[in-house]
């Protein structure tokens, strides 16, 4: 047996601040193999990034510091080398892909001269053989026509492609590690599916190592050789892939691969961690009834009454052109689209970045002003209603949105934001009623009502989430439009979140349009699922029937690009 | 509990910083005499003759006499108050115009951006000497003259960047929730995003307010400032003469003040960038 090529052996990591000691890594030990792939699955802040960036050196100094532990890499303790030595070692031997492709690229440069300044940096060539090698690593990682697109700026390549063009610099100078930090978190499932495989086949072209960390233990399952679990700083479970998937042992192991909806059958509400553990990590028996399957379709129709009625929407931006930017052509971001949703159903829309979901979401609420067609509300054509008939509208009409952190006002409290939407309606009698109306929403999204007067920053994503949807039911609306509302979250957070809407759902009525770009979480939540693409509503039935015939090519490669993780009839062997 | 808001977050980060809160100090006992000053509290006797002309500083008189036997400190004292006041002043007149016009330029665009580009343009290309020297010609000179001129010239950079940084916050989530729950224009722009920008507003106010004493200096020194009594410029201007002849003390006090208060305004406006930017938070 060969020595592993990277070992970490009881590495400890400290956030000295001005508030005290925070430990981020405790006494950790895993290994690496040559040519193996590792997870590191865990949620935000449960110090797997910490590890990376402490495995390439690249922790904060002073406020990051290293009591106790060692990183050997080829049997070098990589902690006792200088800048100068870690410098040769990054982006040559150990390089890394980080989470956000829109920002890890520099504006100002044409993507073939960062891929070539990688190489460069490590190797001593020429200009023109650096560019050569630049387009065939461009070649390599897929992007269609390397020659003429490593001219291009970032700005004008697509969200996958900039991650490929990531990818190509991790691996210009064939390192032997490559670390990838949540590479495809910020990317849709389908183009998740084309990275994870771009990355599987050249770790086998290149026989590299890679330490691939992740919040979602379904992304892995088809690429990772070992898994380690990291739970609030600590290793709970480190075994082969296979071990995890079947047999796993800790409960939050069990939870984690419980908790993302599968296609097809589901429990009532999904399993979360806090289903298999306790506060204090304590294990605890999952109530049987917590995993029985529930079929949608058995469900008795509750009502007939048709809430919303969209008929032939289009809307459409005007293409500027010319020097005196006259309108030249339009963009029809939705293109004729047309449904009908009963009260107190769920509408899923599903489809990849850019197919229209969104602008289509907001034009039924009016936030954007539909070109043609109409909306009707309750058999009331809303399409054209203005001033106080619109105001009054948006109380019965709401939109959760997608990112937890821009959506709150920072500079408002807690409080302010939740009575905010009373004010401006004039609902309840003075501040004190106001006050008491906010406390009570916000502990029915599962918050502690004396958080009230604290800042959103002060608050987790999951959390922030959970301010937004109260915000959304403040004036007790009817019909709500979540929007790639659940994208934002860790998967274990993403499903407290789905129960929370369902039994919301439940307890007031409301009728969802529930928009994602992941057909299982759609599909876990909506009764009926509309496929978008290119404006218009590709493929249109029942939840369970779009799993199981889908009708289109497009919906089929949407339901192939999901993680398989575990299995539906492994559900029950959880408990 | 903890119930920590941005401001008082910011304020702990600023009074951390040695030199910062040594600025602070420095600029809160500028306002402090120039507030007793006003009062008639402090040097309300600097016309008073006192001794002898020139006389150089002394236990009794330390910053000396100038030619008329007045005490130069007070002088300097009462400077202070006209120095202050033209800071206070401009920034009266120029922040509700910057603000103001930089926000609805900002948050509707089109036409009403274009027109209110095109006026700051138009003001900041006219050299902003010419430009005061002209106001004071029209409006006469005096200290009345000084606020106008200086507060119609410095509110361009102020809405420069509230125009700016509005047009980043209206496509945040928030400001489009606030549209959601049934939100206007108005409630928008001045219940969420200015309160978001008023940073800036600060930062910037800290930097105009040292540019505004300056430039009273420089347009006192001209002849075109203030009249008939004693500011920082005309005893500059004063002073010039009476240099070869070894007096020096009235050109040092009236500059050493200037000086310090400058230096304390810029460092302060530093160290409020670093403090009140959300993007350094957690630093």
């Amino acid at each position: 047996m060969t020595s592993p090529l990277l070992s970490v052996r009881n590495l400890v990591v400290d956030f000295h601040t001005g508030e005290g000691v925070t430990r981020a890594v405790n006494n950790i030990s895993f290994d690496i193999p040559a040519g193996k792939t590792i997870g590191i699955v865990g949620e935000s802040g449960s110090g797997k990034s910490v590890t990376s960036l402490a495995v390439m050196g690249l922790l904060q100094k002073p406020a990051a510091r290293i009591p106790q532990g060692e990183i050997l890499f080829n049997g070098q303790n990589l902690l006792n080398y200088n800048d100068a030595q870690m410098r040769a070692i990054r982006g040559n031997q150990i390089s890394m892909i980080f989470q956000e492709p829109m920002t890890s690229l520099n504006p100002v440069f044409k993507v073939g001269d960062q891929i070539a300044e990688t190489i460069r940096i490590h190797n001593s060539v020429s200009a023109k053989e650096a560019w050569d090698r630049a387009v065939d690593l461009m070649n390599q990682v897929g992007i269609p026509n390397p020659a003429a697109s490593a001219h291009k700026y970032p700005h004008e390549m697509s969200g996958g492609q900039k991650q490929r063009v990531m990818i190509a610099m991790a691996i210009a100078c064939e390192p032997k590690l490559l670390i990838c930090d949540e590479p495809t978190t910020a990317l849709d499932v389908t183009i998740q599916k084309q990275v994870l495989d771009l990355l599987h086949g050249l770790q086998q072209k290149y026989n590299m190592s890679m330490m691939f960390i992740t919040h979602d233990l379904g992304v892995i399952g088809d690429i990772a050789d070992d898994v380690v679990v990291m739970y609030r700083s600590n290793v709970v479970e480190k075994n082969n892939a296979k071990e995890v998937f079947y047999t796993a042992k800790h409960p939050y192991t069990k939870g984690l691969l419980a908790c993302r909806p599968k296609l097809g059958a589901n429990p009532r509400r999904l399993l979360t961690v806090s289903d298999f553990m306790d506060e204090n990590g304590v294990e605890k028996h999952v109530s049987p009834e917590r995993v029985v399957v529930f079929d949608k379709d058995s469900e008795a129709e509750k009502s007939s009454d048709i809430l919303l009625e969209v008929k032939n929407l289009v809307t459409q931006f005007p293409i500027k052109g010319g020097i005196f930017g006259r309108t030249v052509d339009h963009f029809k971001a939705v293109n004729d689209v047309s449904f009908t949703l009963k009260k107190g159903k769920t509408l899923g829309l599903v489809g990849e970045s850019g197919c229209g979901k969104t602008t289509l979401g907001r034009s039924i609420l009016r936030l954007i002003e539909p070109s043609s067609g109409s909306i009707i509300y309750n058999g009331k054509d809303i399409t054209n209603v203005y001033a106080e008939e619109l105001r009054l509208l948006r109380r019965k009409m709401q939109i959760i949105f997608q990112d937890p952190y821009s959506s709150l006002n920072p500079r408002m409290t807690v409080s302010e934001i939740l009575t905010e939407p009373l004010n401006i309606h004039n609902v309840g009698n003075g501040r004190k009623e106001r006050l008491d109306m906010a406390k009570e929403l916000f502990e029915k999204v599962g918050l502690n009502a004396s958080q009230l007067n604290r800042y959103p920053h002060e608050f987790s994503g999951g959390q922030r989430q959970r301010i937004c949807i109260a915000r959304a039911l403040m004036l007790r609306p009817e019909f709500v439009i979540c929007d790639e509302s659940v994208s934002a979250l860790d998967v274990s957070v993403q499903a407290q979140v789905l129960n929370l809407l369902l039994d919301l759902q439940q307890e007031f009525g409301l009728t969802y349009v529930f928009i994602s770009h992941d057909l299982s979480v759609v599909n876990f939540i909506a009764d009926e699922v509309g496929v978008m693409n290119a404006g218009k509503i590709i493929e249109m039935d029942k939840a369970t029937n779009i799993y199981k015939n889908p009708k289109e090519e497009y919906t089929r490669a949407l339901l192939s690009a999901i993680p398989k993780g575990l299995v539906k009839s492994d559900l029950s062997a959880l408990v | 509990m903890k119930e920590n808001s941005l401001w008082k977050d910011a304020f702990k980060r600023l009074i951390k910083d040695k030199m910062a809160l040594a600025s602070l100090i420095v600029v809160i006992v500028y306002s402090l005499i120039a507030i007793l000053a006003s009062m008639g509290l402090i040097a309300s006797d600097w016309a008073k003759e006192v001794g002898a002309s020139n006389l150089p500083p002394s236990a009794e008189h330390w910053f000396g006499t100038d030619i008329f036997g007045r005490d130069v400190l007070a002088k300097v004292l009462h400077g202070t108050q006209i120095a202050m006041s033209v800071g206070l002043f401009t920034a009266l007149i120029a922040i509700p115009i910057g603000v103001i016009l930089g926000a609805v330029a900002g948050y509707f665009g089109g036409w009403v951006d274009d027109f209110i580009t095109w006026l700051y343009t138009t003001f900041s290309s006219i050299p902003n000497i010419m430009l005061l020297i002209s106001i004071t010609m029209i409006l006469g000179k005096g200290i009345f003259a000084v606020y106008i001129a200086l507060g119609a010239t410095s509110w361009v950079t102020l809405c420069r960047l509230i125009r700016g940084e509005v047009m980043k916050h209206k496509e945040r989530e928030y400001v489009q929730a606030a549209g959601a729950i049934g939100g206007g224009h108005f409630r928008k722009l001045f219940l969420h995003i200015l309160p978001n920008v008023t940073h800036i507003v600060i930062i910037n106010t800290s930097l105009q307010f040292q540019f505004a004493i300056k430039s009273e200096v420089i347009l006192s020194y001209l002849g075109l400032g203030v009249q008939g009594e004693p500011s920082w410029g005309t005893m500059i201007d004063d002073a010039k003469l009476e240099l070869a002849r070894g007096v020096w003390w009235q050109l040092a006090g009236a500059t050493m003040a200037m000086f310090l208060v400058v230096l304390a305004f810029n460092l302060l406006g530093d160290a409020l960038r670093d403090s009140l930017d959300p993007k350094l938070k957690g630093k």
